[in-house]
């Protein structure tokens, strides 16, 4: 998933300047008006289809057979187990990747932001991951998981610990154990980085003032550093859990949503209704479910970058 | 699916090629030239690489020299089954003209032709007297021909002939062979097999539930997955598991990775395509000398059911070359060009009279192979195939991991494929 | 004493961290340098026996892997040059004109920055098939706008606001026309920051694997990590090659990172909490 830079308007920084005639308004709208309607077309058109879609039977191989039938999408979408198991394994896994993902991201910032010598090395080699696609990266962990040629195997074999020659993902538990590892590989690091910009704006007179009350470094994590880092901590979680409920690449390309359906995710089953099943009614029903979520989600995100950073003011 | 899309690795069969070519050149086509006044250029969707690409391309020169004004477009589609699926349905479903001609797996016919996608080919003369009969019918619906057979691929059991000294022919024989030959080889793999959740995994476990008596519809078109045979057939794949006769990482298996096991001379048993037997008798090849195919095993008096994979040609029905797609079709078909695709590729011919001394001399496996032809049975024909397929698969790789019993798995596989097909009319 | 040990402590975070980020990576490329023989053993040493290039050789030589890098590099390289063009002139606009709805335009860019990709693939799709796209660069182009105008036009808006005003200005006020006064005293002192969000928009381009896998069909219209899941699913699976493959579209992406950190994380934190 992305690089959404959690991102603040610098509001109070830029107003228009005053030497700009106010006649050149127009010239403003013109210039953004091309991005903006873009944007609107890639995302407004396929809602609205979808919405349409998701009241049509349509199958791709059954071209005779397309009608209009009503909520029967949605009501079928409601009595579908298979969707409600993916939903419930799609909660747990956003629950478990983010909180371990937070912690993680905050022990990097906090080891980034100390001045030492590999301090650069360290900032280079946690960037790579973020840089690599989750498909690649998907790969190179699922190898690493092989039980034949794979790291963990052999090295488990090697310190004698149980677990060598276990097929990781032919176990509905053991499977996401590679899953979550390749999530966080790839994540962590722009969650780090988030938190790091937030340690960076803690004056430093904080720190000392709270030495000066005699707490020492644990408390003063506890006391300083976490209640100013809120906002940003909040903005970070909402943005890594949109986006890990919307995860795909790393299922399909480890997985295939099995065993069985067992790391089955609901953006994979979306993408199974289209793309194997060729059913574009019941798929787009699903696509509107998780579309007006993803929004809603956002739309709190949004609203929490603007109350930290003042978009509205 | 995947068998069609590798038997690019007959390495071996490429020195081959010059002296298949002096055998079609001799007995190639009795087609007279076509002499049409506009040339026409016919758009032929093709899924094979390798050598199967190549020997495409020599047979479709021959065609053009004898039709100088019909061009060939050869199109390559995806190695990827379920991608190559999606293109022909992207295209036919657009009702585009082209691609003019296709080869299809078996399965596609019969959705294609529910949709009236592809052109009814009945009074277009076409023998089929000679051609296997199960490749046959995989090309007909409804009553109604829409399909020629192009190449054959029948899965089978491979075994190693000087481990295993008679094939054997019921589930007690293999697994007491493969619990055998572990026992003073107690690194081997007893019986590999395709166990991924993926197509590959349902045409294995049609072999088993078929030698059980088993099927996934019946005679009538219903789905009878839950049946006493398939719930046998899947319990017995999963003791090879249980039991470490197949080591637990072939649920992550495909051909390739049996293909692997097999002719590194690590597996006893393996499922696969005849495009494996060559490879394994490659020079150099620890199975070279040692590789036996087989029928896959059956229980009591039950016939081998023996999965049936292979190509079908078919025709747009929006082309705008009925006639000369046909010609193009008919001349592919041809048993020269069969015999020819057999020795370039490993293909193995759709029709019986291609399987010449001449073939045998130049690829002697095929004697051995066609032995599992007769027993070859096709997936149902039906246009909610994929779908059907989409749920066996999760039920294999459910009880393979653990998470259900056969029983458990195939009962719901069953609903979900009862619902399917009362959804909608296209079963 | 305490000290010292709080300095072990560290090493051996730091020590860890570095382990965590790398050591897949370096797996694989040792895999990648192993022959087939040695894959199809079991793993039993750290290092394998005997390096060798042959997967590499392979991997061009078999599979055609050029052909999915050049694909990748083409259609990411037009949806970044899109996004970067059409960004920059709206991140004008809003760091620089008397818009009214600044707030509500950049609002709704980030609110459709978070809109799921998963939601368009079924429409896109059926919209593509119709007007012939499926199996075309603009298939891919277009949708990855998605991906990166968003991200692309944020940025910009960030830095451009840093930018000082002072020049165009006069400029203008010289009775300069927009065009021109942006050409000439804008792009030179944007250029850094225009840099940043296109290598920004790169990367998130050639991430994308569920827009391929939709739009895309044919082998020589692949991107490269479409190609590299691919390769799995081959009758005939070299998984030497696979190793090799993922090396290959790693390191350039690895080189990017080396070189740019600079740039990339002052992207990705552009006009974040400092502002």
């Amino acid at each position: 998933m992305g690089v959404r830079p959690e991102v603040r308007i610098p509001g109070r920084a830029f107003r228009p300047r005053s030497g700009l005639s106010a006649r050149r308004s127009y010239v403003g709208y013109g210039f953004i008006a091309p991005a903006v309607i873009v944007l609107a077309a890639l995302t407004l058109f396929p809602l609205g289809y979808n919405v349409w879609l998701s009241v049509q039977q349509r199958i791709l191989t059954l071209p005779f057979e397309n009608h209009a039938v009503g909520l029967a999408n949605y009501v079928a979408l409601a009595q579908d187990t298979q969707f409600w198991h993916d939903l419930l394994r799609t909660l747990m896994f956003t629950g478990i990747s983010v909180f371990v993902e937070l912690v993680l991201g905050m022990v990097l910032a906090l080891v980034m932001s100390k001045e030492f010598r590999a301090r650069a090395m360290v900032r280079v080699s946690i960037l790579i991951p973020w840089a690599i696609p989750t498909a690649v990266s998907a790969m190179l962990w699922a190898m690493f998981f092989d039980p034949r040629t794979g790291f963990v195997d052999f090295f488990l074999g090697r310190v004698g610990l149980p677990g060598s020659h276990l097929v990781w993902f032919n176990s509905a538990f053991f499977a996401w154990i590679p899953i979550i590892l390749s999530d966080m590989w790839k994540n962590t690091p722009f969650m780090a980085l988030l938190l790091m910009a937030g340690l960076q704006s803690i004056p430093k007179e904080l720190y000392e003032s709270a030495r000066i009350d005699g707490a020492g470094s644990w408390q003063a994590f506890w006391r300083v550093t976490i209640p100013l880092m809120q906002p940003v901590i909040l903005v970070a979680l909402i943005f890594r859990t949109l986006s890990a409920l919307l995860v795909f690449d790393t299922v399909f390309v480890m997985t295939g949503g099995g065993p069985g359906t067992a790391t089955t995710v609901v953006a994979y089953y979306n993408w199974y209704q289209f793309f194997t099943a060729l059913n574009y009614g019941y798929g787009a029903a699903i696509s509107v479910v998780i579309t007006a979520v993803a929004m809603l989600m956002a739309f709190l995100y949004v609203r929490a970058t603007v109350r930290q950073g003042g978009l509205f003011r | 699916m995947s068998q069609k899309k590798g038997k690019l690795v007959m390495a071996g069969l490429a020195v081959l090629s010059i002296g298949a070519m002096a055998v079609v050149s001799g007995a190639a086509s009795p087609a007279k030239a076509y002499a049409s006044a506009k040339p026409i250029t016919l758009v032929f969707a093709n899924d094979g690489l390798g050598t199967e690409l190549s020997s495409t391309n020599v047979a479709v020169k021959e065609f053009e020299k004898l039709h100088p004004n019909i061009h060939i477009k050869v199109i390559v589609e995806s190695a990827n089954s379920t991608q190559a699926y999606q293109t022909l349905v992207t295209n036919l479903s657009s009702g585009s003209a082209t691609p003019d001609v296709i080869s299809a797996d078996v399965t596609y016919p019969a959705t294609f032709a529910a949709s009236h996608w592809i052109l009814p080919l009945n009074k277009y003369g076409f023998n089929l007297k000679t051609f296997y009969p199960g490749m046959v019918k995989s090309g007909e619906y409804r009553g109604k021909l829409y399909a020629i057979p192009w190449f054959i691929n029948v899965e089978g059991l491979y075994y190693r002939t000087d481990l295993v000294k008679t094939p054997p022919k019921t589930f007690a024989q293999v697994l007491a062979d493969a619990k055998r030959v572990l026992k003073s080889h107690p690194k081997m793999i007893g019986v590999a097999f395709e166990a991924q959740k993926y197509e590959g995994a349902v045409t294995v476990f049609q072999d088993i539930a078929g030698g059980f008596g088993g099927s996934f519809l019946n005679a009538k078109g219903k789905p009878v997955l839950n049946s006493a045979a398939d719930i046998r057939a899947l319990t017995w794949l999963n003791s090879l598991i249980k039991s470490k006769v197949s080591p637990a990482s072939v649920t992550g298996w495909q051909e390739g990775n049996v293909q692997q096991a097999f002719t590194s001379g690590q597996a006893v048993f393996g499922f696969n395509w005849p495009y494996l037997y060559p490879l394994a008798e490659a020079k150099g090849t620890p199975t070279k000398g040692h590789t036996g195919f087989i029928a896959p095993p059956v229980s009591g008096s039950h016939s081998p059911v023996a999965s049936l994979g292979g190509t079908d040609l078919v025709i747009n029905k929006h082309t705008k070359y009925p006639k000369q797609a046909v010609m193009f079709v008919k001349f592919l078909t041809s048993k020269a060009i069969q015999t020819q695709r057999a020795v370039l590729a490993g293909d193995p011919p759709s029709r019986s009279d291609s399987y010449t001394p001449a073939l045998y001399k130049q690829a002697p496996w095929f004697k051995q192979e066609k032995t599992v032809y007769k027993y070859a049975t096709p997936r149902p024909v039906t246009p909610l195939y994929p779908q059907i397929s989409a749920y066996i698969q999760t039920a294999l790789s459910s009880v393979y991991s653990g998470q259900m019993s056969p029983k458990a798995a195939l009962d719901q596989a069953q609903s979900e494929v009862v619902k399917l097909m009362g959804q909608t009319h296209g079963g | 004493m305490k000290n010292l040990w709080t300095k072990i402590g560290f090493v051996a975070l730091v020590t860890a961290i570095l382990v965590y980020s790398l050591l897949p990576f370096l797996w694989i490329l040792r895999s990648s340098l192993e022959s087939n023989k040695e894959l199809a053993q079991a793993t039993n040493s750290f290092l394998p026996s005997a390096l060798t290039l042959t997967q590499y050789h392979g991997l061009f030589a078999n599979q055609d892997f050029l052909r999915p890098l050049l694909n990748s590099l083409f259609i990411a390289g037009c949806a970044t040059l899109i996004a970067v063009v059409l960004g920059a002139f709206a991140a004008y606009a809003l760091a620089r004109l008397p818009v009214k709805g600044r707030a509500l335009v950049l609002g709704g860019v980030l609110l459709i920055s978070f809109f799921p990709q998963v939601g368009m693939i079924g429409p896109l799709f059926l919209v593509f098939k119709k007007i012939q796209w499926i199996n075309t660069y603009q298939s891919l182009i277009f949708p990855y706008l998605i991906l990166c105008l968003p991200i692309v036009t944020w940025i910009l808006t960030a830095f451009f606001s840093q930018i000082p005003a002072e020049i165009e200005e006069a400029a203008m006020v010289d009775g300069a026309s927009i065009l021109r006064t942006i050409w000439d005293c804008f792009v030179p002192l944007a250029m850094p920051g225009i840099f940043t969000a296109g290598i920004l928009g790169f990367l998130l381009s050639w991430n994308d694997i569920l827009f391929a896998i939709s739009f895309i069909q044919t082998p020589n219209m692949y991107t490269v990590p479409m190609a590299l899941v691919n390769f799995r699913n081959a009758f005939y699976i070299q998984y030497g090659q696979i190793d090799a493959g993922v090396v290959v579209a790693s390191v350039p992406i690895a080189l990017i990172v080396v070189l740019l950190q600079r740039r990339i994380e002052s992207g990705l934190t552009a006009g974040a909490v400092k502002g």
